[in-house]
């Protein structure tokens, strides 16, 4: 296990040396076509435990939705793989709307716009790598 | 089994027998239809809309005064390519028109174009979950809607229809083109919420209906165009599995029978256990203040469907369903039926439910079975119930239509015969009006009978060029 590991990093090392090379920045660019109004909420998760066990996120933010689109940044990301929860606050009121059952009544999206299953997308279908200073995804919000 | 059939069998025996000449998609279709019972047309295939046609008058005319549309839903599509869904109560719904004018019927059809229609189109599968189907690779579920069938009930109000399901939204129609417009949000925190395919409608046209989560339910009052006028959530002594509720004038009438959701899972079904041991109860709720509840106890029942209840001077509340002992049919019966096979044999029974204002609960067998419990609405005293039955050991579905009593203890029926599956029928005016599947022709009929005098047979009687499978609920439209 841990002989694989190092080979591993040592295989990294040779193939891609600028993946050692400080912090990365990440740009989530969202495609919203649902609503017009409000803004996209979104926690980025580093590890599946936090991700699929209801944990804590590494960031969070709230980014206005103008002409279809919401653009979020961070800045500062060790490299590794990672993951996000997104809703469009359609309202602009700062929360998830809930039906009195307790079930969302605002768009939601994952990253890889992996589909949800009766709850959040799991972090097997949603995690993607962010491995440079411009490292970007997108996400469809319907 | 009627000799053409048989000889049709033999045929395809023989085809298999050469099998070497034919192509295998062919033979393996031949085969598939040669094990398929009598009665399967119950549980076919539409592969498309319907497009509107005149039927055939076979036999009567129509009354003068009845003239309107029968609106009926019911599942349509239970397989696509090799795969198929699990149960019964998972197919696509597809509305049916049945318009009456000028001594004429026409029928058309139009399957509700849901979420769930549309990812199993694309993808030429069945990989929604549903009641009792499990969710398959490919599936998409962001919100309940997406696994909405929308193929229990139709009804009108406020210019539209709304396709009902249970566990989410009414699906608003076109009454005229049968078009979808899409889900109905009542208020935008009530998106995608669950919504019994069973409201009750006071002789005011106010609306009234559930919708469960758990042991959570959703009181829903709609003014007659459909519209929320108030809603609110109140707690359940238990998490049973209600498909009908029921009402008097002044209360609403949750039975809670002991099929219990236990585990949050899916396919919905799979997380519902029977504990007969716990009973049933039943909860009668004050619809002006919903939080003046009773509580009654009855031995373990079953039911999917309740008729509508009637107070007497004194308090006393009745109101009759259509009650199984055990979930039989909905965990094994239904699942069976779409695979061509009818395993087991629990017949609904008519039994009336009496709630004393001393609190005890009595239960009375009519002695008969019946489904589909309809009455001619009013909720002011005892009104006859109209049913379908003649359920018989060895094939599903009903083949009579019956009226039944309670004041006097008994009724009457017209037997349609072992040719024809019964679907339900609903009072219109001094008529009934309802659908049958003629096995022997293999097309949908349109039978209408007079309210007072059904031991008759039907005064009216037409046939489509299509046969419809078995659909659940519907709604007569006064034209």
């Amino acid at each position: 296990m841990i002989a694989n590991r190092m080979l591993a990093a040592a295989l990294l090392a040779i193939a891609a040396p600028a993946l050692a090379a400080g912090p990365a920045t990440l740009t989530v660019t969202f495609k919203v076509t649902d609503a017009p109004t409000g803004q996209i909420m979104l926690s980025l998760y580093d590890n599946e435990a936090a991700h699929d066990g209801g944990g804590k996120p590494v960031a969070q933010a709230a980014v206005p939705v103008a002409n279809g689109q919401a653009v979020a940044t961070f800045a500062g990301l060790p490299p590794g793989r990672y993951a996000i929860k997104a809703f469009h606050d359609i309202d602009g009121d700062g929360k998830m709307g809930m039906t009195p059952f307790g079930m969302p009544t605002e768009p939601f999206a994952f990253s890889n716009n992996a589909p949800a299953m009766a709850g959040p997308a799991p972090w097997s279908a949603s995690s993607f790598a962010v491995d440079g200073p411009a490292a970007a995804t997108a996400i469809t919000i319907r | 089994m009627p000799l053409m059939d048989r000889r049709a069998l033999f045929h395809r025996a023989l085809l298999a027998g050469l099998g070497a000449s034919l192509p295998a998609e062919a033979l393996a279709a031949g085969l598939a239809a040669a094990a398929q019972p009598h009665w399967a047309l119950a549980l076919g295939d539409v592969e498309a809309d319907i497009s509107p046609r005149p039927l055939t008058r076979l036999h009567g005319r129509l009354p003068a005064d009845l003239a309107g549309t029968l609106y009926r839903n019911g599942p349509a599509l239970f397989r696509r390519g090799a795969s198929a869904v699990n149960h019964w109560f998972d197919g696509d719904g597809l509305v049916r028109a049945f318009a009456l004018r000028d001594g004429q019927a026409r029928l058309a059809a139009r399957f509700v174009d849901t979420p769930k229609r549309r990812i199993e189109t694309a993808a030429g599968r069945i990989v929604q979950p549903g009641f009792a189907t499990p969710a398959r690779a490919g599936a998409q579920v962001a919100s309940a809607d997406d696994a909405n069938a929308a193929n229990t009930h139709v009804i009108a109000a406020g210019g539209r229809l709304l396709a009902l399901w249970e566990a989410g939204s009414a699906f608003a129609l076109d009454p005229a083109t049968l078009a979808t417009h899409g889900p109905v949000t009542l208020r935008p925190d009530l998106k995608a919420m669950p919504f019994l395919a069973h409201p009750k409608v006071e002789d005011s046209g106010r609306i009234w209906n559930i919708g469960l989560s758990g042991a959570a339910a959703y009181v829903y009052r709609l003014a007659a165009n459909g519209r929320l006028e108030a809603g609110q959530l109140i707690r359940l002594p238990r998490a049973s599995y209600c498909h009908d509720f029921t009402m008097t004038a002044r209360h609403l009438i949750i039975v809670l029978q002991p099929w219990l959701h236990e585990r949050a899972s899916l396919p919905f079904a799979s997380g519902m256990v029977w504990r007969p041991e716990q009973g049933t109860r039943v909860l009668v709720i004050d619809k002006d203040d919903l939080t003046r509840q009773r509580l009654f106890e009855l031995p373990a029942l079953f039911f999917f469907h309740l008729g509508d209840g009637w107070e007497e001077a004194d308090g006393t509340i009745h109101f009759d369903g259509a009650f199984d002992g055990s979930p039989l049919f909905a965990t094994e019966t239904a699942p069976a039926l779409v695979e061509g096979r009818y395993p087991r044999t629990e017949r609904p029974l008519l039994r009336l439910i009496s709630l004393h204002p001393d609190g005890r609960a009595q239960l009375r067998d009519a002695g008969i079975t019946a489904e589909f419990p309809r009455h001619p609405g009013g909720y002011q005293g005892p009104r006859p119930t109209f049913h379908v039955g003649g359920y018989a050991p060895g094939r599903p579905f009903a083949r009579s239509i019956g009226r039944w009593d309670w004041q006097a203890g008994h009724g009457t029926a017209h037997d349609f015969g072992a040719h024809q599956i019964v679907e339900e029928f609903v009072p219109a005016g001094r008529w009934l009006i309802g659908t049958s599947i003629n096995l022997a022709a293999r097309a949908t009929e349109l039978h209408v009978l007079a309210a007072d005098h059904l031991a008759d047979g039907p005064v009216a009687s037409f046939r489509a060029d299509v046969a419809l499978p078995h659909s659940f609920h519907g709604s007569w439209v006064a034209a």
